[in-house]
């Protein structure tokens, strides 16, 4: 008895702390939302819900929602592909193993402004690497604005920020693979399969588990991302990259609609639970398949 | 296990590959903050700088706010890190080591935060702090950064307090010793490498958190810099050479708590989690 007393007094501070500074104002964007709050601070009126009506009527929000699904698709693709083959080679053995491991992360451990100015650099068009390496290698015959059209903008958004995180996820599958059991593939071996059977045999389907909860993690934490598009492009070359929090933001801090960005949030937030909560359930129902 | 000389080649192939697109980019940047700006903008870059200048880092420390926010991106890291310490570690005691109603509810409700877009509880937040003052505080910050940083530190401790075997609190318990005293003194330095871990995530978090900074604080002596230094990139026309600097500068702190306790978080993050 005294014993719970003294974990409840353990956890009330963190606890108290995420309520206030999380839980109380997400309850105060769903109230913001039913109101028609212009700029911060204003008051507001209760006008049910005509936020919603607007919102989910004009075609912002969906098209933002769309990109926001491309990125979201992209980033997971990509960083899927590079993390799997960065955590397969962090799972061998070789000399430099232990630095590997650490220094891996550097792209993730650095602030978003390095980040753009390191690509900003790259990228440019006058003095920029990439430019000059690709037309070198004969991929290209003159240089490219890799942020003029909206489709490229899109795609070198998606490899900036895929860079970015996709050693951090390499981390996360390290820690799935290192739980295969190696006797697993010593007994293949004896019974003659070879490198890619045992790949295809043990490593893929053993690794699923992990990929599935990556996938949801890593899809709820790449749909919110804000601060790589908000600086290198802003959203643009005419919204091609504004994802739903961009949106979010230009609506709320440069538009002065703070209800309408309250409604657009609180419906990104309906959006991200769903996916959640449907993705865990689906994960769920496999396992008890298996 | 014996790789056939195939699979070495692969395997160093695969390195090398991911030396060059994690390193060579950092490698640019830290060779290109002492070159002369001739050598900066040179169609093929130089792998080893042929000219040497220290005069990028003296304009960004002499005649530019860098030095300011560096000292805000420093400050503010710091304290949200403590702070993210002492409220996570009692915590994760609790929530792994002991029992209490609603427990299960609780961890849920925590791991449900992540499923926010961070930028929904910036409007209403931003109306609550600006109603206590704490618009345009370096405090607001950090109370922003512990916040987004605990839930998943007590997460992370769960690995490390599993690894702490039953027997030595049960021992400290038998022995008369109350709870408190149990985690201070006996759990502490057993499970020091988890609390290295949460310090270089609340640390790093912090560091590169961008979006509540731009809109919390207004005025740039209390800039942090993911925004401080956002803004000199067209506030001057672009000077590539402060601008490396700048990054090169940016990156140090991070690289050097790394460097000193990296190896506990990467440890953290791959055994057992994932759960």
């Amino acid at each position: 008895m005294k014993n719970t007393a003294l974990a409840l007094v353990f956890v009330a501070p963190a606890l108290l702390f995420l309520l206030a500074v999380l839980g109380w104002p997400l309850v105060q964007a769903l109230v913001f939302s039913f109101q028609d709050i212009g700029i911060i601070g204003s008051k507001g009126h209760f006008v049910g819900f005509a936020n919603y009506a607007e919102v989910l009527g004009g075609k912002h929000f969906w098209f933002a929602f769309g990109r926001s699904v491309v990125w979201v698709v992209g980033n997971a693709v990509v960083q899927t592909v590079l993390a799997l083959g960065t955590a397969l080679i962090l799972n061998q053995k070789f000399p430099g193993l232990r630095v590997a491991r650490v220094w891996v992360i550097l792209t993730w451990i650095v602030p978003t402004v390095v980040v753009v100015i390191i690509w900003r650099w790259l990228l440019s068009t006058s003095g920029g690497m990439i430019n000059p390496l690709l037309m070198e290698s004969g991929i290209i015959d003159r240089p490219v604005g890799f942020f003029a059209t909206r489709r490229s903008a899109m795609v070198t958004l998606i490899l900036i920020n895929s860079w970015r995180w996709f050693p951090f996820t390499a981390l996360m599958m390290l820690a799935g693979l290192t739980r295969i059991p190696g006797d697993l593939y010593e007994a293949a071996r004896i019974d003659g399969a070879g490198a890619r059977r045992r790949f295809t045999r043990i490593t893929w389907p053993l690794l699923q588990p992990t990929l599935i909860v990556l996938g949801i993690i890593g899809t709820l934490l790449s749909f919110n991302v804000f601060d790589v598009i908000w600086l290198m492009t802003a959203g643009g070359p005419s919204e091609a990259t504004e994802t739903l929090p961009v949106l979010i933001y230009e609506t709320a801090f440069k538009g002065y609609r703070l209800s309408e960005a309250a409604t657009i949030s609180v419906l990104t937030s309906i959006i991200l639970m769903g996916f959640a909560v449907f993705a865990t359930r689906a994960m769920t129902a496999s396992e008890a398949n298996r | 296990m014996k790789r056939t000389v195939a699979q070495s080649l692969v395997l160093y192939a695969g390195l090398l590959v991911l030396v060059l697109i994690i390193g060579l980019p950092f490698w640019w940047v830290v060779t290109g903050s002492v070159k002369l700006p001739q050598e900066i903008i040179q169609r093929m870059p130089t792998m080893v700088p042929h000219s040497f200048t220290l005069k990028h880092f003296e304009k960004l420390l002499q005649s530019s706010d860098f030095p300011v926010y560096l000292v805000n991106s420093i400050v503010v890291a710091l304290f949200s890190m403590v702070v993210t310490i002492l409220l996570a570690l009692p915590a994760a005691y609790a929530f792994f080591r002991m029992a209490f109603p609603g427990r299960d509810l609780f961890y849920r409700l925590i791991l449900v935060a992540y499923a926010f877009p961070g930028i929904v509880i910036l409007i209403p937040l931003y109306g609550l702090f600006a109603r206590i003052g704490l618009v345009d505080s370096r405090a607001s910050l950090v109370i922003v950064n512990v916040a987004l940083a605990l839930p998943f530190s007590i997460w992370m401790m769960r690995s490390f307090l599993g690894s702490v075997p039953r027997e030595i609190e049960e021992a400290a318990v038998i022995d008369g010793a109350p709870a408190p005293t149990i985690l201070l003194r006996i759990l502490m330095p057993l499970i020091a490498p988890g609390i290295a871990s949460v310090a270089i995530f609340a640390f790093i978090s912090s560091w590169t958190e961008y979006l509540f900074a731009s809109v919390l604080i207004v005025s740039d002596a209390r800039r942090t810099i993911p925004v401080g230094f956002a803004g000199m990139i067209g506030q001057y026309q672009i000077d590539w050479g402060l601008l490396l600097a700048g990054a090169t500068a940016a990156t140090l702190p991070v690289v050097i708590l790394f460097a000193l306790i990296g190896r506990w978080f990467v440890s953290g993050l791959t055994e057992g989690a994932v759960k």
